[in-house]
């Protein structure tokens, strides 16, 4: 365990009704990285963003989120700390815009009403949604409403973003206004593990591809060296597939 | 077993039977005042659906004010108050007609609710196919339009099932007078209601199993909730 | 002296009469509130054991299975068996605690139709599971509960007429104390009755309406 990691699997298994989706997964992620989890769907890459922050509980294994380990107990505090984005945004349908970016802030960080709206209002503006702070969730297009999703994560502060398949549940037209803003915080710096099959995005903006396959790693590596020679047979098969198709 | 509880068994041992003898005056007081209702409630929903502006007011008007207030008093009006303008109805009479009048009035509303819920595009569909305004009503609205209101419409037989209680206040013999009546004589009302309590129980969830059973009996995959 | 001189005379007694409703109405519906919610929450977000969960069930199949009239004659006459208890707060107990077993349900429902990613999304923002029902949950179950509970509150005030048969002094009962006491017609004062009931009722669900209408933000309409 390296102390410059913000976030270190060691170890994680999980298994349902017998069935073992997660063979033991470790990684590990510095600040400012970007990893995106690439594979067939079934592979575990979505339980394994959902283990990470204990949305899903897992059978073993540990978790440390900067030095500190993650634990039932601390639970709360820890998710805090890590920004979730769901493929079908989950916004608080009762909540503006604004609202939703703030609610969070204010009820579990405690941070003062004032502080809060300011800070809703940047991550808004750095989502390029500034001027929807007053609207619904039912109002926007799913791609605004994965952009707030965005926002409303960043406002926490937190160590690092976790994407599950952020622009599965959208029209193709609707994904690179998604896209855009996720390659942004990418350059920005942000430190950000992605589950996605948009491998433009993962050309461009990872820092290194895992490709999973049957619970476990098969390969990772930086993307050039992925796409252009995997090691592994099942990893090129894969990258094939989705170049003809994606 | 408690003597208490030993008490309680005695009591119904008895007593239940002359409880029961209300069952038969109960369920036909319901099944008569459910059907009528049922009947009556499909025309004021026919009226506030498809009739003129008159129909249309008129229906609106019943099924608020019946609605609107208690069964008690409307069942008090008809057999108490109309006699003083030359109407009279023997108690049981004037209990069906009292539960009828009110259960349409929900009724009505149930079936609008499950007309207008039918897609327009249905009825469109069976005019463009050659069928008339009746017939599409008929095999292509009806079957769909009835289907979706049997949950909510259980729900209001059973509702109507428990108001058959009320009609004991006219002095009509159900279960719930025989029940006063056991009471009166035996000072032990508190048992007694007990016992008509697991009558009614046992009554209600009947009719819910039954009614659930057609439900299922009746299910279209699209057409209705579940199945 | 004609009825209308009666109706005259004695409508301050069915004003009280009103007044005895209205209390009735506002106790069992607090009462109904507080245990229904508690019910609902308990069977959503209690533990999951049978120890727990089919005592709360056969609660609310007894309460719904039975004609509150039955439930009014048990409360009454089985507390007094006990303890001296006034025909008003045996209606209040009998007929909030059978409004619990509505109200739970309308709640129930209303939190399910919650969708689950809302507690997920909140949860995976740092929120515990009581401020997530707090902040998210309920704010949302209580916009798809008010519809339903206007409906409730619409068949309880009907139903407080029905503490008549224990001897609850309210509306009913002052009618009919009218009645006996005149040989007018009366028809007429049914009709009053009648109408005290349908202006309550109105105004209690425009009320709510208005309430409902506060509430709606784009995705809750109705």
């Amino acid at each position: 365990m390296t102390d410059d990691l913000i976030l270190d699997v060691q170890g994680v298994t999980k298994s349902y009704d017998g069935l073992e989706v997660l063979k033991g997964i470790g990684f590990g992620l510095r600040k400012g990285e970007t990893k995106v989890l690439i594979g067939p769907s079934g592979s575990g890459k979505s339980t394994l963003l959902r283990c990470i922050n204990y949305l899903t509980r897992p059978d073993a294994g540990r978790i440390f989120l900067s030095g500190e380990e993650v634990r039932e107990g601390n639970i709360d505090a820890m998710r805090a700390r890590m920004g979730f984005v769901f493929q079908d945004f989950n916004l608080f349908s009762h909540l503006t815009v604004l609202d939703n970016v703030r609610i969070c802030q204010i009820k579990v960080s405690g941070i003062d009403r004032e502080t809060a709206t300011q800070r809703a209002q940047q991550e808004l503006a750095r989502v390029g949604l500034g001027d929807k702070a007053a609207a619904y969730p039912a109002e926007l297009s799913g791609g605004q409403q994965q952009r707030v999703s965005i926002a409303r994560a960043l406002a926490m502060d937190p160590d690092v973003l976790l994407f599950d398949e952020p622009t599965s549940a959208l029209d193709p037209e609707l994904t690179n206004e998604v896209i855009r803003v996720m390659q942004q915080l990418a350059r920005d710096g942000m430190t950000m593990v992605v589950v996605t099959h948009e491998m433009s995005f993962a050309r461009q903006a990872a820092d290194e591809l895992i490709f999973m396959e049957n619970g476990h790693i098969v390969e990772q590596g930086p993307p050039g060296n992925l796409f252009s020679h995997a090691a592994s047979e099942r990893t090129r098969a894969f990258l094939n597939v989705i170049a003809e198709h994606g | 077993m408690g003597e208490p509880m030993l008490d309680f068994i005695r009591f119904g041992i008895e007593w239940l039977p002359r409880i029961l003898e209300g069952v038969p005056v109960t369920l036909a007081l319901w099944a008569i005042a459910i059907s009528l209702g049922c009947v009556l409630g499909l025309i004021l929903c026919w009226a506030r659906v498809y009739g003129n502006r008159f129909c249309y007011w008129l229906s609106t008007v019943y099924i608020e004010l019946f609605r609107g207030t208690p069964m008690l008093v409307q069942m008090f009006f008809i057999y108490l108050g109309l006699p003083h303008v030359g109407i009279v109805f023997d108690a049981f009479t004037a209990a069906v007609i009292a539960i009828t009048l009110n259960s349409a009035a929900y009724q009505a509303e149930y079936f609008r609710g499950s007309v207008l819920s039918v897609p327009k595009g249905q009825l469109i569909a069976a005019r463009a196919c050659g069928m008339s305004q009746w017939q599409a009503i008929r095999y292509i609205m009806l079957p769909q339009a009835l289907r979706r209101v049997i949950p909510q419409w259980s729900n209001e037989a059973i509702i109507e099932l428990k108001f058959t209680s009320i009609a004991y206040t006219i002095g009509v013999v159900e279960i719930t007078a025989i029940a006063q009546d056991i009471g009166s004589r035996t000072l032990d009302f508190f048992q007694v209601f007990l016992w008509a309590g697991l009558v009614y129980l046992i009554l209600t969830s009947s009719v819910a199993s039954l009614l659930g059973w057609v439900e299922r009996r009746t299910y279209v995959p699209g057409v209705t909730t579940h199945g | 002296m004609d009825i209308y001189d009666v109706l005259i005379r004695d409508f301050p007694f069915l004003l009280k009469g009103l007044g005895v409703a209205i209390v009735l109405l506002a106790a069992l519906l607090v009462i109904g509130f507080v245990l229904g919610m508690s019910i609902c929450l308990l069977q959503l977000y209690g533990p999951k054991t049978r120890l727990l969960q089919w005592p709360l069930l056969l609660y609310e199949r007894v309460f719904r299975g039975v004609p509150i009239i039955i439930m009014l004659f048990i409360f009454y006459y089985g507390i007094s068996g006990v303890y001296d208890i006034s025909a008003f707060a045996a209606a209040i107990l009998a007929m909030g605690l059978r409004s619990a077993a509505y109200q739970s349900q309308i709640f129930r429902s209303a939190f399910q139709s919650v969708p689950a990613g809302q507690m997920m999304a909140a949860r995976a923002m740092g929120m515990s599971k009581a401020k997530a029902i707090r902040h998210i949950i309920f704010p949302q179950a209580a916009r798809h509960a008010i519809g339903p509970w206007t409906n409730e509150f619409s068949s309880e005030i009907k139903e407080t007429s029905l503490a008549y048969v224990i001897g609850v002094v309210e509306l009913t009962r002052q009618a009919h104390y009218i009645i006996t006491s005149t040989q007018g017609n009366v028809l007429i004062v049914f009709a009053v009755v009648a109408l005290l009931y349908f202006v309550l009722n109105r105004a209690g669900n425009s009320l709510l309406y208005a309430y409902e209408r506060k509430l709606a933000v784009p995705g809750f309409e109705k």
